[in-house]
């Protein structure tokens, strides 16, 4: 079996991570993300040296290649192999993130094509990461279609807390929009959903009863500890029900929010209001850590529980 | 005329954000299917090379002298950890001698990066090149037969190539020949399918990767 461990997980959640921080300030740059928004710029920063940190991982993981590294280049040889189609999706991708980053942080108008392209790579990268399970017939409880739905959803909610945790510290104006609260509220359902889904899927019994197996591991064996405490509550119910809380607060005085804002922009906020804002911004924070934390232990998960197709034992 | 000019601009970016969702779709779900699709077709489509040479075991015969295995060692020095040949027992007292299955689909090949596999056109032996792997282990995961190897030495897999040097000067592999009983042998999948396939106590469905093996229990 193979030997795929920590390492391997980082870099799927890493390649996930910078894509979904692409996307995120690619979002905000189209005016998805509201129409005040500070997370149009560092997600495109941190995308491309997130990914390419990444592969180093996936490279360090290798054996021979690690001894000889003249041999990676082969690794874009066989059109048939997933992994093949990954080294080529993370080098364009890496190479159109710096390009973008490089004129966002110029302050230049990037081409619009550039943008799109790289959206697409970054569509492309987190697509990837779960594609490279997902065709691994001799790992049944891998051997899903909604692998890559899963690793997207995920690699999209991760890049959002991440670009607005970065934005926190390092933009220097904030901006509260209700609109990145319900477009993350929607992400952490859509994951809740979909990781529902791959169970369903694989508890009907369609990909056979090894991949029970791998998926009792998590539910209620070995791994059952950071699945529940780390994934599913830390990771999404956590979050779900901090920003299910947010967008209510947020529909019932949006007068109020918005005063909120002009007065912190102004630098003069008002006592009780920046208390409780001060709050909010302390769990949003958290919130954003949480939902990173889950999605690195889902990788880590996912890897861990691979189980052979055989066990390499006469029945 | 500036509120129009909004409604504009919405109502493009839902259009790009459906593209978008288009695109994940595709590139997320098309290539399992596109996979998928492919194998099927190749299931049906009946010889994949020219002629596909297999192994045959035959329990009944079979001494469990291990021999299979201990000249393929002492052949080709690969590490205990990481064997090419394996006598696999269970406490029934059922055997079965297995290496590399050669498969008429080879899962391995499919998913190496670096082209380190080939399938031969003339007989349909899977070669493996160690000089080309970077070992990134994914063969390991993807062959369900757990066939090729990391060598803790080198760093790189390797698995069994059927001998196919000793074929190509027309002696026989040497697991084959060192078979005191000829519950090892090997021959032709044409005539082989005939006889039995590797539905064998507990090993992984063959429509897998179409292995190029039969197993005759006893």
């Amino acid at each position: 079996m193979g030997h795929w461990g920590w390492l391997i997980a980082i870099y799927l959640f890493l390649g996930g991570l910078g894509a979904g921080a692409y996307l995120t300030s690619f979002a905000a740059e189209k005016g998805f993300l509201g129409k005040k928004t500070n997370l149009n710029r560092v997600g495109y920063y941190v995308s491309a040296p997130i990914v390419a940190f990444g592969a180093l991982l996936l490279i360090t993981d290798l054996r021979q290649g690690l001894k000889k590294p003249w041999l990676i280049i082969n690794m874009f040889l066989n059109f048939s192999s997933v992994m093949t189609w990954g080294i080529y999706i993370l080098t364009a991708f890496i190479f159109v993130a710096f390009i973008k980053a490089f004129f966002v942080w110029n302050k230049k108008q990037a081409p619009d094509v550039l943008s799109y392209i790289g959206a697409i790579l970054a569509l492309a990268t987190a697509a990837y990461t779960g594609m490279l399970l997902a065709v691994v017939e001799g790992v049944p409880f891998w051997n899903s279609y909604l692998m890559p739905v899963v690793f997207v959803v995920s690699a999209l909610s991760t890049g959002l807390s991440l670009t607005s945790l970065l934005a926190h510290f390092f933009e220097k104006h904030q901006v509260h929009e209700e609109r990145v609260s319900q477009v993350h509220l929607w992400l952490v359902s859509m994951e809740i959903i979909s990781i529902t889904a791959f169970f369903a899927l694989i508890y009907s019994g369609g990909q056979g009863a090894v991949a029970m197996v791998s998926a009792n591991l998590l539910l209620t064996e070995s791994l059952a500890l950071p699945f529940w405490l780390l994934l599913i509550l830390a990771g999404l119910v956590g979050p779900l029900v901090f920003y299910v809380q947010q967008s209510r607060r947020q529909k019932k005085a949006p007068l109020a929010m918005k005063e909120q804002n002009l007065s912190e922009n102004a630098d003069m906020p008002a006592g009780v209001n920046q208390g409780a804002s001060a709050k909010s911004q302390n769990a949003l924070l958290l919130c954003d850590g949480a939902v990173m934390v889950g999605g690195l232990t889902l990788r880590c998960l996912i890897v861990f529980a691979a189980l052979p197709v055989w066990n390499g034992l006469l029945s | 005329m500036s509120h129009n000019k909004r409604i504009e601009l919405s109502r493009r970016s839902v259009i790009k954000g459906g593209l978008l969702l288009g695109t994940v779709a595709a590139i997320g779900l098309m290539p399992i299917k596109l996979l998928r699709a492919e194998e099927t077709v190749k299931e049906n489509a009946e010889p994949k090379t020219k002629k596909q040479i297999g192994f045959s075991y035959d329990e009944a015969k079979c001494i469990k002298c291990e021999n299979c295995v201990r000249i393929c060692q002492e052949t080709y020095k690969w590490e205990a950890d990481s064997p090419w040949r394996k006598l696999l027992r269970n406490e029934k007292g059922d055997a079965l001698s297995m290496s590399c299955n050669h498969c008429a689909d080879p899962a391995c090949a499919k998913v190496c990066p670096v082209n380190a596999y080939t399938k031969r056109e003339s007989d349909g032996v899977v070669i493996q090149d160690s000089s080309k792997c970077v070992g990134c282990g994914y063969c390991l995961y993807a062959c369900p037969y757990h066939a090729p190897h990391i060598q803790k030495k080198t760093g790189a897999v390797s698995k069994c190539h059927f001998c196919y040097k000793l074929q190509d000067s027309g002696s026989g592999p040497m697991c084959v020949g060192v078979c005191p009983t000829q519950a090892l042998t090997m021959g032709n999948m044409k005539e082989l399918s005939q006889q039995g396939n590797l539905n064998y106590k507990g090993l992984p469905n063959p429509k897998i990767t179409n292995p190029s093996m039969i197993a005759i229990p006893k």
